[in-house]
This record gives structure tokens, C-alpha cells and sequence, in this order.
């Protein structure tokens, strides 16, 4: 039923359900699962290069330890990774690659915000779902 | 109030911008001086002698820090391209912003001509914060454009140094002894780097700020400004740091834990509010900005196309160098510190700096920024690889 499944995690409990469950999909329908991550843009009013420098390490830090325990992960289940880090607006990265890569699963971490801020802007899974190119599960 | 109360309420507003910029997801610079902007309108905060010595003391760190990331050697290899850029992108707003000043707004000579300063200059910081997204921070064309930056700043640094400097003996001694220290730096500071080697006593920091003292003093002499020899000798000494990133990281740390902070606070705490509420302040806010982003399209646009960026990569190219942040606040606190312009024209100037750090960044974020670059982290493929082998493997 999915063949390429694709999974966001950025280290959060949410996202650790996901992989789990995405993890469990894709060993049961032998898919390729790929994960991907999105760190934040770097903040872009800094008085030095060396402050951009040593944040941008920081989160690279941040993101390898979890591409690491996600690979980990997969393995111990028998499931073959690949793993994606990119920068920027984590919806509209996510769906980017989703349209790029072809997947037909996208599967991620219920996110919760405060109610005035999924009014306002909408919930990140919210929009993911309304505007990924295939189906997305969100796990609880 | 006593001396440690009035420490309490700077570094408790220190702090609330440290944590509002987490929150946020800015740089706590700018934060910084948002919160003295507002502390200094609604608490009306002023700096007394050792708030402006640690501020000072701030910005001459904040500058050698700037002068120290530039990797010489990029500069060198892309000395003619970064030489025409820079150059060209700091004479052109700092004539054009002098020029509406002094024949529009009927500044006297001094305040245009601070005015013309502080908008010549562009933040190597947020260039380069924006190019890591795009991955041009790793290709040639993103090294020219750092180091035209890096230039461009020199430039704003020499002019402020030199354009109010008393013209006497003392700024000849203090010439000539700026070029012994820069001439016989690097060598003396590698060998002494390698004498003391790293102590808990950080001999190698007290050292930098030794000189910086020194030549920031004889900068005060001779009428010039001490950020002018903090950039040159962060510049000679580039590659010692380059090569010792813990030393960096704890002068950074130094910096930014109790100097910059002051720095900031101080120069948002002297924006008056009420010299903005106008629609005359408006419109010369807006006209000054936008006189900085023209003046930076028509010398900067032609540069790049000349050296084949392209169309869209030359108009990105632009927009990020028209941005402003540390030296134009730099250029305007030393303009009102030494009575130059006065606290509306302050307040005027810090404003446009403030929106040139955000505005240009906007627009070429939005509608400029080149596509398809976004890096794929290498940290993410090597452990991807490793975990194919060792699933391969088992």
C-alpha cells in the first residue's frame, strides 16, 4: 500500500511517536522511509558572524544526536533510513521534499500549540495536512 | 539608587532580552536594543560614567570580534572584486545620505556627515546568516560578497576614525604607532601565544584588550574613534584566531555576556520615542532608508552584474549588503556621544539602521532569494551512510 514513506522528526515526544509508528508502516509494508528534519533558519540580525556560527553548530549538534538515535532506532527494527536535514520553514520544507521525492506517506507528530496560536496561524501538522501532495498520518 | 541596584536593572534587562530573543528566535542584539528603547522611554534609564565605559568597552570589542572573522585569505584571493564592491557600496550611500542631509534636511556638516556614515555601512553578520540558508556562504560568489562586506565596513570604520580626527601631531604619533602595532602584531602575538599557551589566567585575552586599550587611547587623542585601530588589529589578527576558536569563544563570550549588553541597551536607550511620532519623522525615516538601499542599488547592482552574478543573484547580492546593524549604531552613538547630531537625529538614524537590518533582508528573503540551494547538511548524509554500512553489515 506505501512504498516510499517519509517521516518528520526534530527530537520532540510527538515526533518520536511518529517515527516509531512510521518505523512500524514501513516494516510492515516493506517501504523506504526516509526521515527528514528541519532546524530553524539562523537568526538573522546578528552583530557577529561568530554568534551565527556557533548557533548554527549548536543545532547541527542537536540534529545529528537525533538523526543518530533515529537511525538507531530503525535499525534495531531491521528498517533501512535515510535522513535529511534542511533549513528553513519546517511546513513548507517538508512539503517541498514530499513533492520532490515522490512519497505517498507523510507521517508526523501531533504538535500542540495554544489554542489562540493554531487559530491564528494554524497548527503545524494542521497545515501539513492541508497542503502535503499525499496522505499524512498524524500520530497522538 | 546604588551601584548594584543600577547593575541589577541593566543586567535585568540584559537578561529579558536574552530571554525574549530565545523566545522570539532573533538575535539578541537587535532585542537589546528594542529593550532599551522601551526601558529608556517608559523607565527612563540613563547611563551614568561606568554604564558608558562598559558600553564603549563593548563596541571596541564587538568591532575587533568583527575585524577577526574576516579569513584572510579569502579576502586576498578575492582582493579585486571585494575591493570594488566594498568599496563602491560604502562611498555611494555614505555621499548620497550626506547629500539629503546637508542640501535636504539643511543638516549642518557634521551631523550629514555622520549621517552619510552611518548609512554606509552593511552588517557582515546578517549577510552572512541569510546566505547559510541559501548555501552561498560555501561558494566563491558567497566569499566575494563577504568580503566586499568586510570592506565596506573598513571603509565606515576609516572614515569615522579619520573624517573628525584633530588633524595634529598626536594623530600623526597616533598613525604611526597604529602601523608599528599592526605591522609587528601578528608576529609578536603568535610568539606569545605560544609562550604563555592556555592559562585559567587567559594572558592571551588580556593581552588584546591591552592593545586595544593603548590604541584605542591614542585614537581618543588624536580625535579619532577607538573602533577604528579594534577593526585593524581583529584584522592582523585574523588567523591567529581563526586558528584558536576556544580563544574566540571565550572573548566572545566576554563580549556578550557583560559588554555588548550595555552597548545595546545604551544606544536603544537613548532613542526618544517621541521623535518618531510625527509624519515628518516618518517621512524622513523612510526617505533615509531609502536613500541607503538606492544609493547601495545603483553602486552595488552594476558591480556584481559586472562581475556576472547574474540578474537575480546580483539583486539578492544588493539588498543583503544594504543592510545595516552594529556600525551604523556605532556611528550614530559616536555622532550623538561627541555632540555631532543631536537626540532626535539619533533617534532618526538608529531607526533607519534598525530597518535597514530587517527591511532589505524581507525583501530579498521573499522575492530574490536564488532557488534550489538549500544545503543538505553533510552531519545528516555522513550519518546516514554510517548506518547503511552498519545495517549492510549486520
Amino acid at each position: 500500500m506505501f512504498e516510499k514513506i517519509l517521516v518528520g522528526i526534530d527530537g520532540s515526544e510527538g515526533s518520536k511517536k511518529a517515527l516509531a509508528a512510521a518505523i512500524a508502516i514501513a516494516k510492515r509494508f516493506g517501504a523506504e522511509l526516509q526521515s527528514i528534519s528541519v532546524k530553524e533558519r539562523p537568526s538573522h540580525y546578528a552583530a557577529t558572524v561568530g554568534e551565527v556560527m556557533e548557533d548554527q553548530e549548536e543545532v547541527n549538534k542537536f540534529f545529528a544526536h537525533v538523526t543518530e538515535e533515529a537511525l538507531d532506532l530503525a535499525k534495531k527494527e531491521g528498517v533501512l533510513m535515510q535522513c535529511e536535514v534542511r533549513a528553513g520553514h519546517e511546513v513548507q520544507v517538508i512539503i517541498e521534499f514530499a513533492r520532490q521525492v515522490h512519497f505517498d506517506l507523510l507521517v508526523v507528530g501531533f504538535m500542540g500549540h495554544s489554542r489562540v496560536f493554531d487559530r491564528i496561524w494554524g497548527g503545524t501538522s494542521q497545515n501539513l495536512t492541508k497542503t502535503a501532495p499525499c496522505s499524512v498520518l498524524v500520530v497522538k | 539608587m546604588n551601584i548594584w541596584l543600577v547593575a541589577s536593572l541593566w543586567v535585568g534587562l540584559a537578561l529579558a532580552a536574552s530571554m525574549l530573543s530565545i523566545r522570539l528566535g532573533m538575535a539578541v542584539a537587535l532585542v537589546e536594543i528594542g529593550v532599551g528603547v522601551l526601558a529608556g522611554n517608559l523607565l527612563h534609564i540613563t547611563p551614568n560614567d561606568w554604564i558608558n565605559f562598559l558600553a564603549g568597552f563593548g563596541s571596541i570589542l564587538l568591532t575587533f570580534l568583527a575585524g577577526a572573522e574576516i579569513d584572510p585569505d579569502v579576502l586576498r584571493a578575492n582582493l579585486k572584486e571585494s575591493l570594488v564592491i566594498g568599496t563602491v557600496g560604502c562611498l555611494s550611500p555614505a555621499i548620497g545620505a550626506f547629500s539629503v542631509a546637508y542640501w535636504i534636511l539643511h543638516w549642518n556638516f557634521q551631523s550629514a556627515a555622520i549621517c552619510g556614515i552611518a548609512l554606509s555601512t552593511t552588517s557582515v553578520a546578517v549577510v552572512y546568516a541569510v546566505m547559510i540558508e541559501t548555501g552561498l556562504n560555501e561558494k566563491e560568489i558567497g566569499k566575494v560578497i563577504l568580503s566586499a562586506c568586510f570592506v565596506n565596513d573598513l571603509g565606515t570604520v576609516v572614515i569615522l576614525g579619520l573624517l573628525f580626527a584633530n588633524y595634529n601631531r598626536w594623530l600623526a604619533a597616533f598613525v604611526v604607532l597604529t602601523g608599528v602595532v599592526l605591522w609587528s602584531l601578528p608576529a609578536v602575538t603568535g610568539w606569545y601565544f605560544r609562550k604563555v599557551g592556555n592559562r585559567v589566567s587567559e594572558p592571551e585575552i588580556k593581552f588584546v584588550l591591552f592593545i586595544l586599550f593603548i590604541l584605542g587611547g591614542m585614537a581618543g587623542i588624536a580625535g579619532s574613534e577607538a573602533v577604528l585601530p579594534a577593526y585593524l588589529i581583529g584584522l592582523v589578527l585574523a588567523r591567529q584566531f581563526l586558528h584558536n576558536r576556544v580563544l574566540m569563544h571565550r572573548m566572545r563570550a566576554i563580549a556578550f555576556s557583560i559588554l555588548t549588553p550595555f552597548y545595546f541597551l545604551k544606544a536603544g536607550s537613548l532613542v526618544a520615542v517621541k521623535s518618531l511620532v510625527s509624519p515628518l519623522a516618518i517621512i524622513i525615516v523612510v526617505g533615509l532608508l531609502a536613500v541607503k538601499m538606492v544609493t547601495k542599488f545603483i553602486a552595488v547592482m552594476p558591480s556584481t552584474l559586472a562581475f556576472r552574478f547574474g540578474r537575480r543573484k546580483s539583486l539578492y547580492t544588493t539588498l543583503l549588503m544594504s543592510t545595516g546593524l552594529t556600525f551604523g549604531t556605532i556611528s550614530a552613538l559616536y555622532g550623538f556621544s561627541h555632540g555631532y547630531i543631536d537626540r532626535q537625529q539619533y533617534t532618526w538614524l538608529v531607526t533607519v539602521v534598525i530597518l535597514s537590518a530587517i527591511v532589505p533582508t524581507l525583501i530579498a528573503e521573499r522575492f530574490f532569494r536564488p532557488g534550489d540551494e538549500s544545503p543538505t547538511e553533510p552531519v545528516a548524509v555522513a550519518l546516514v551512510a554510517a548506518g547503511n554500512r552498519a545495517e549492510s553489515e549486520a
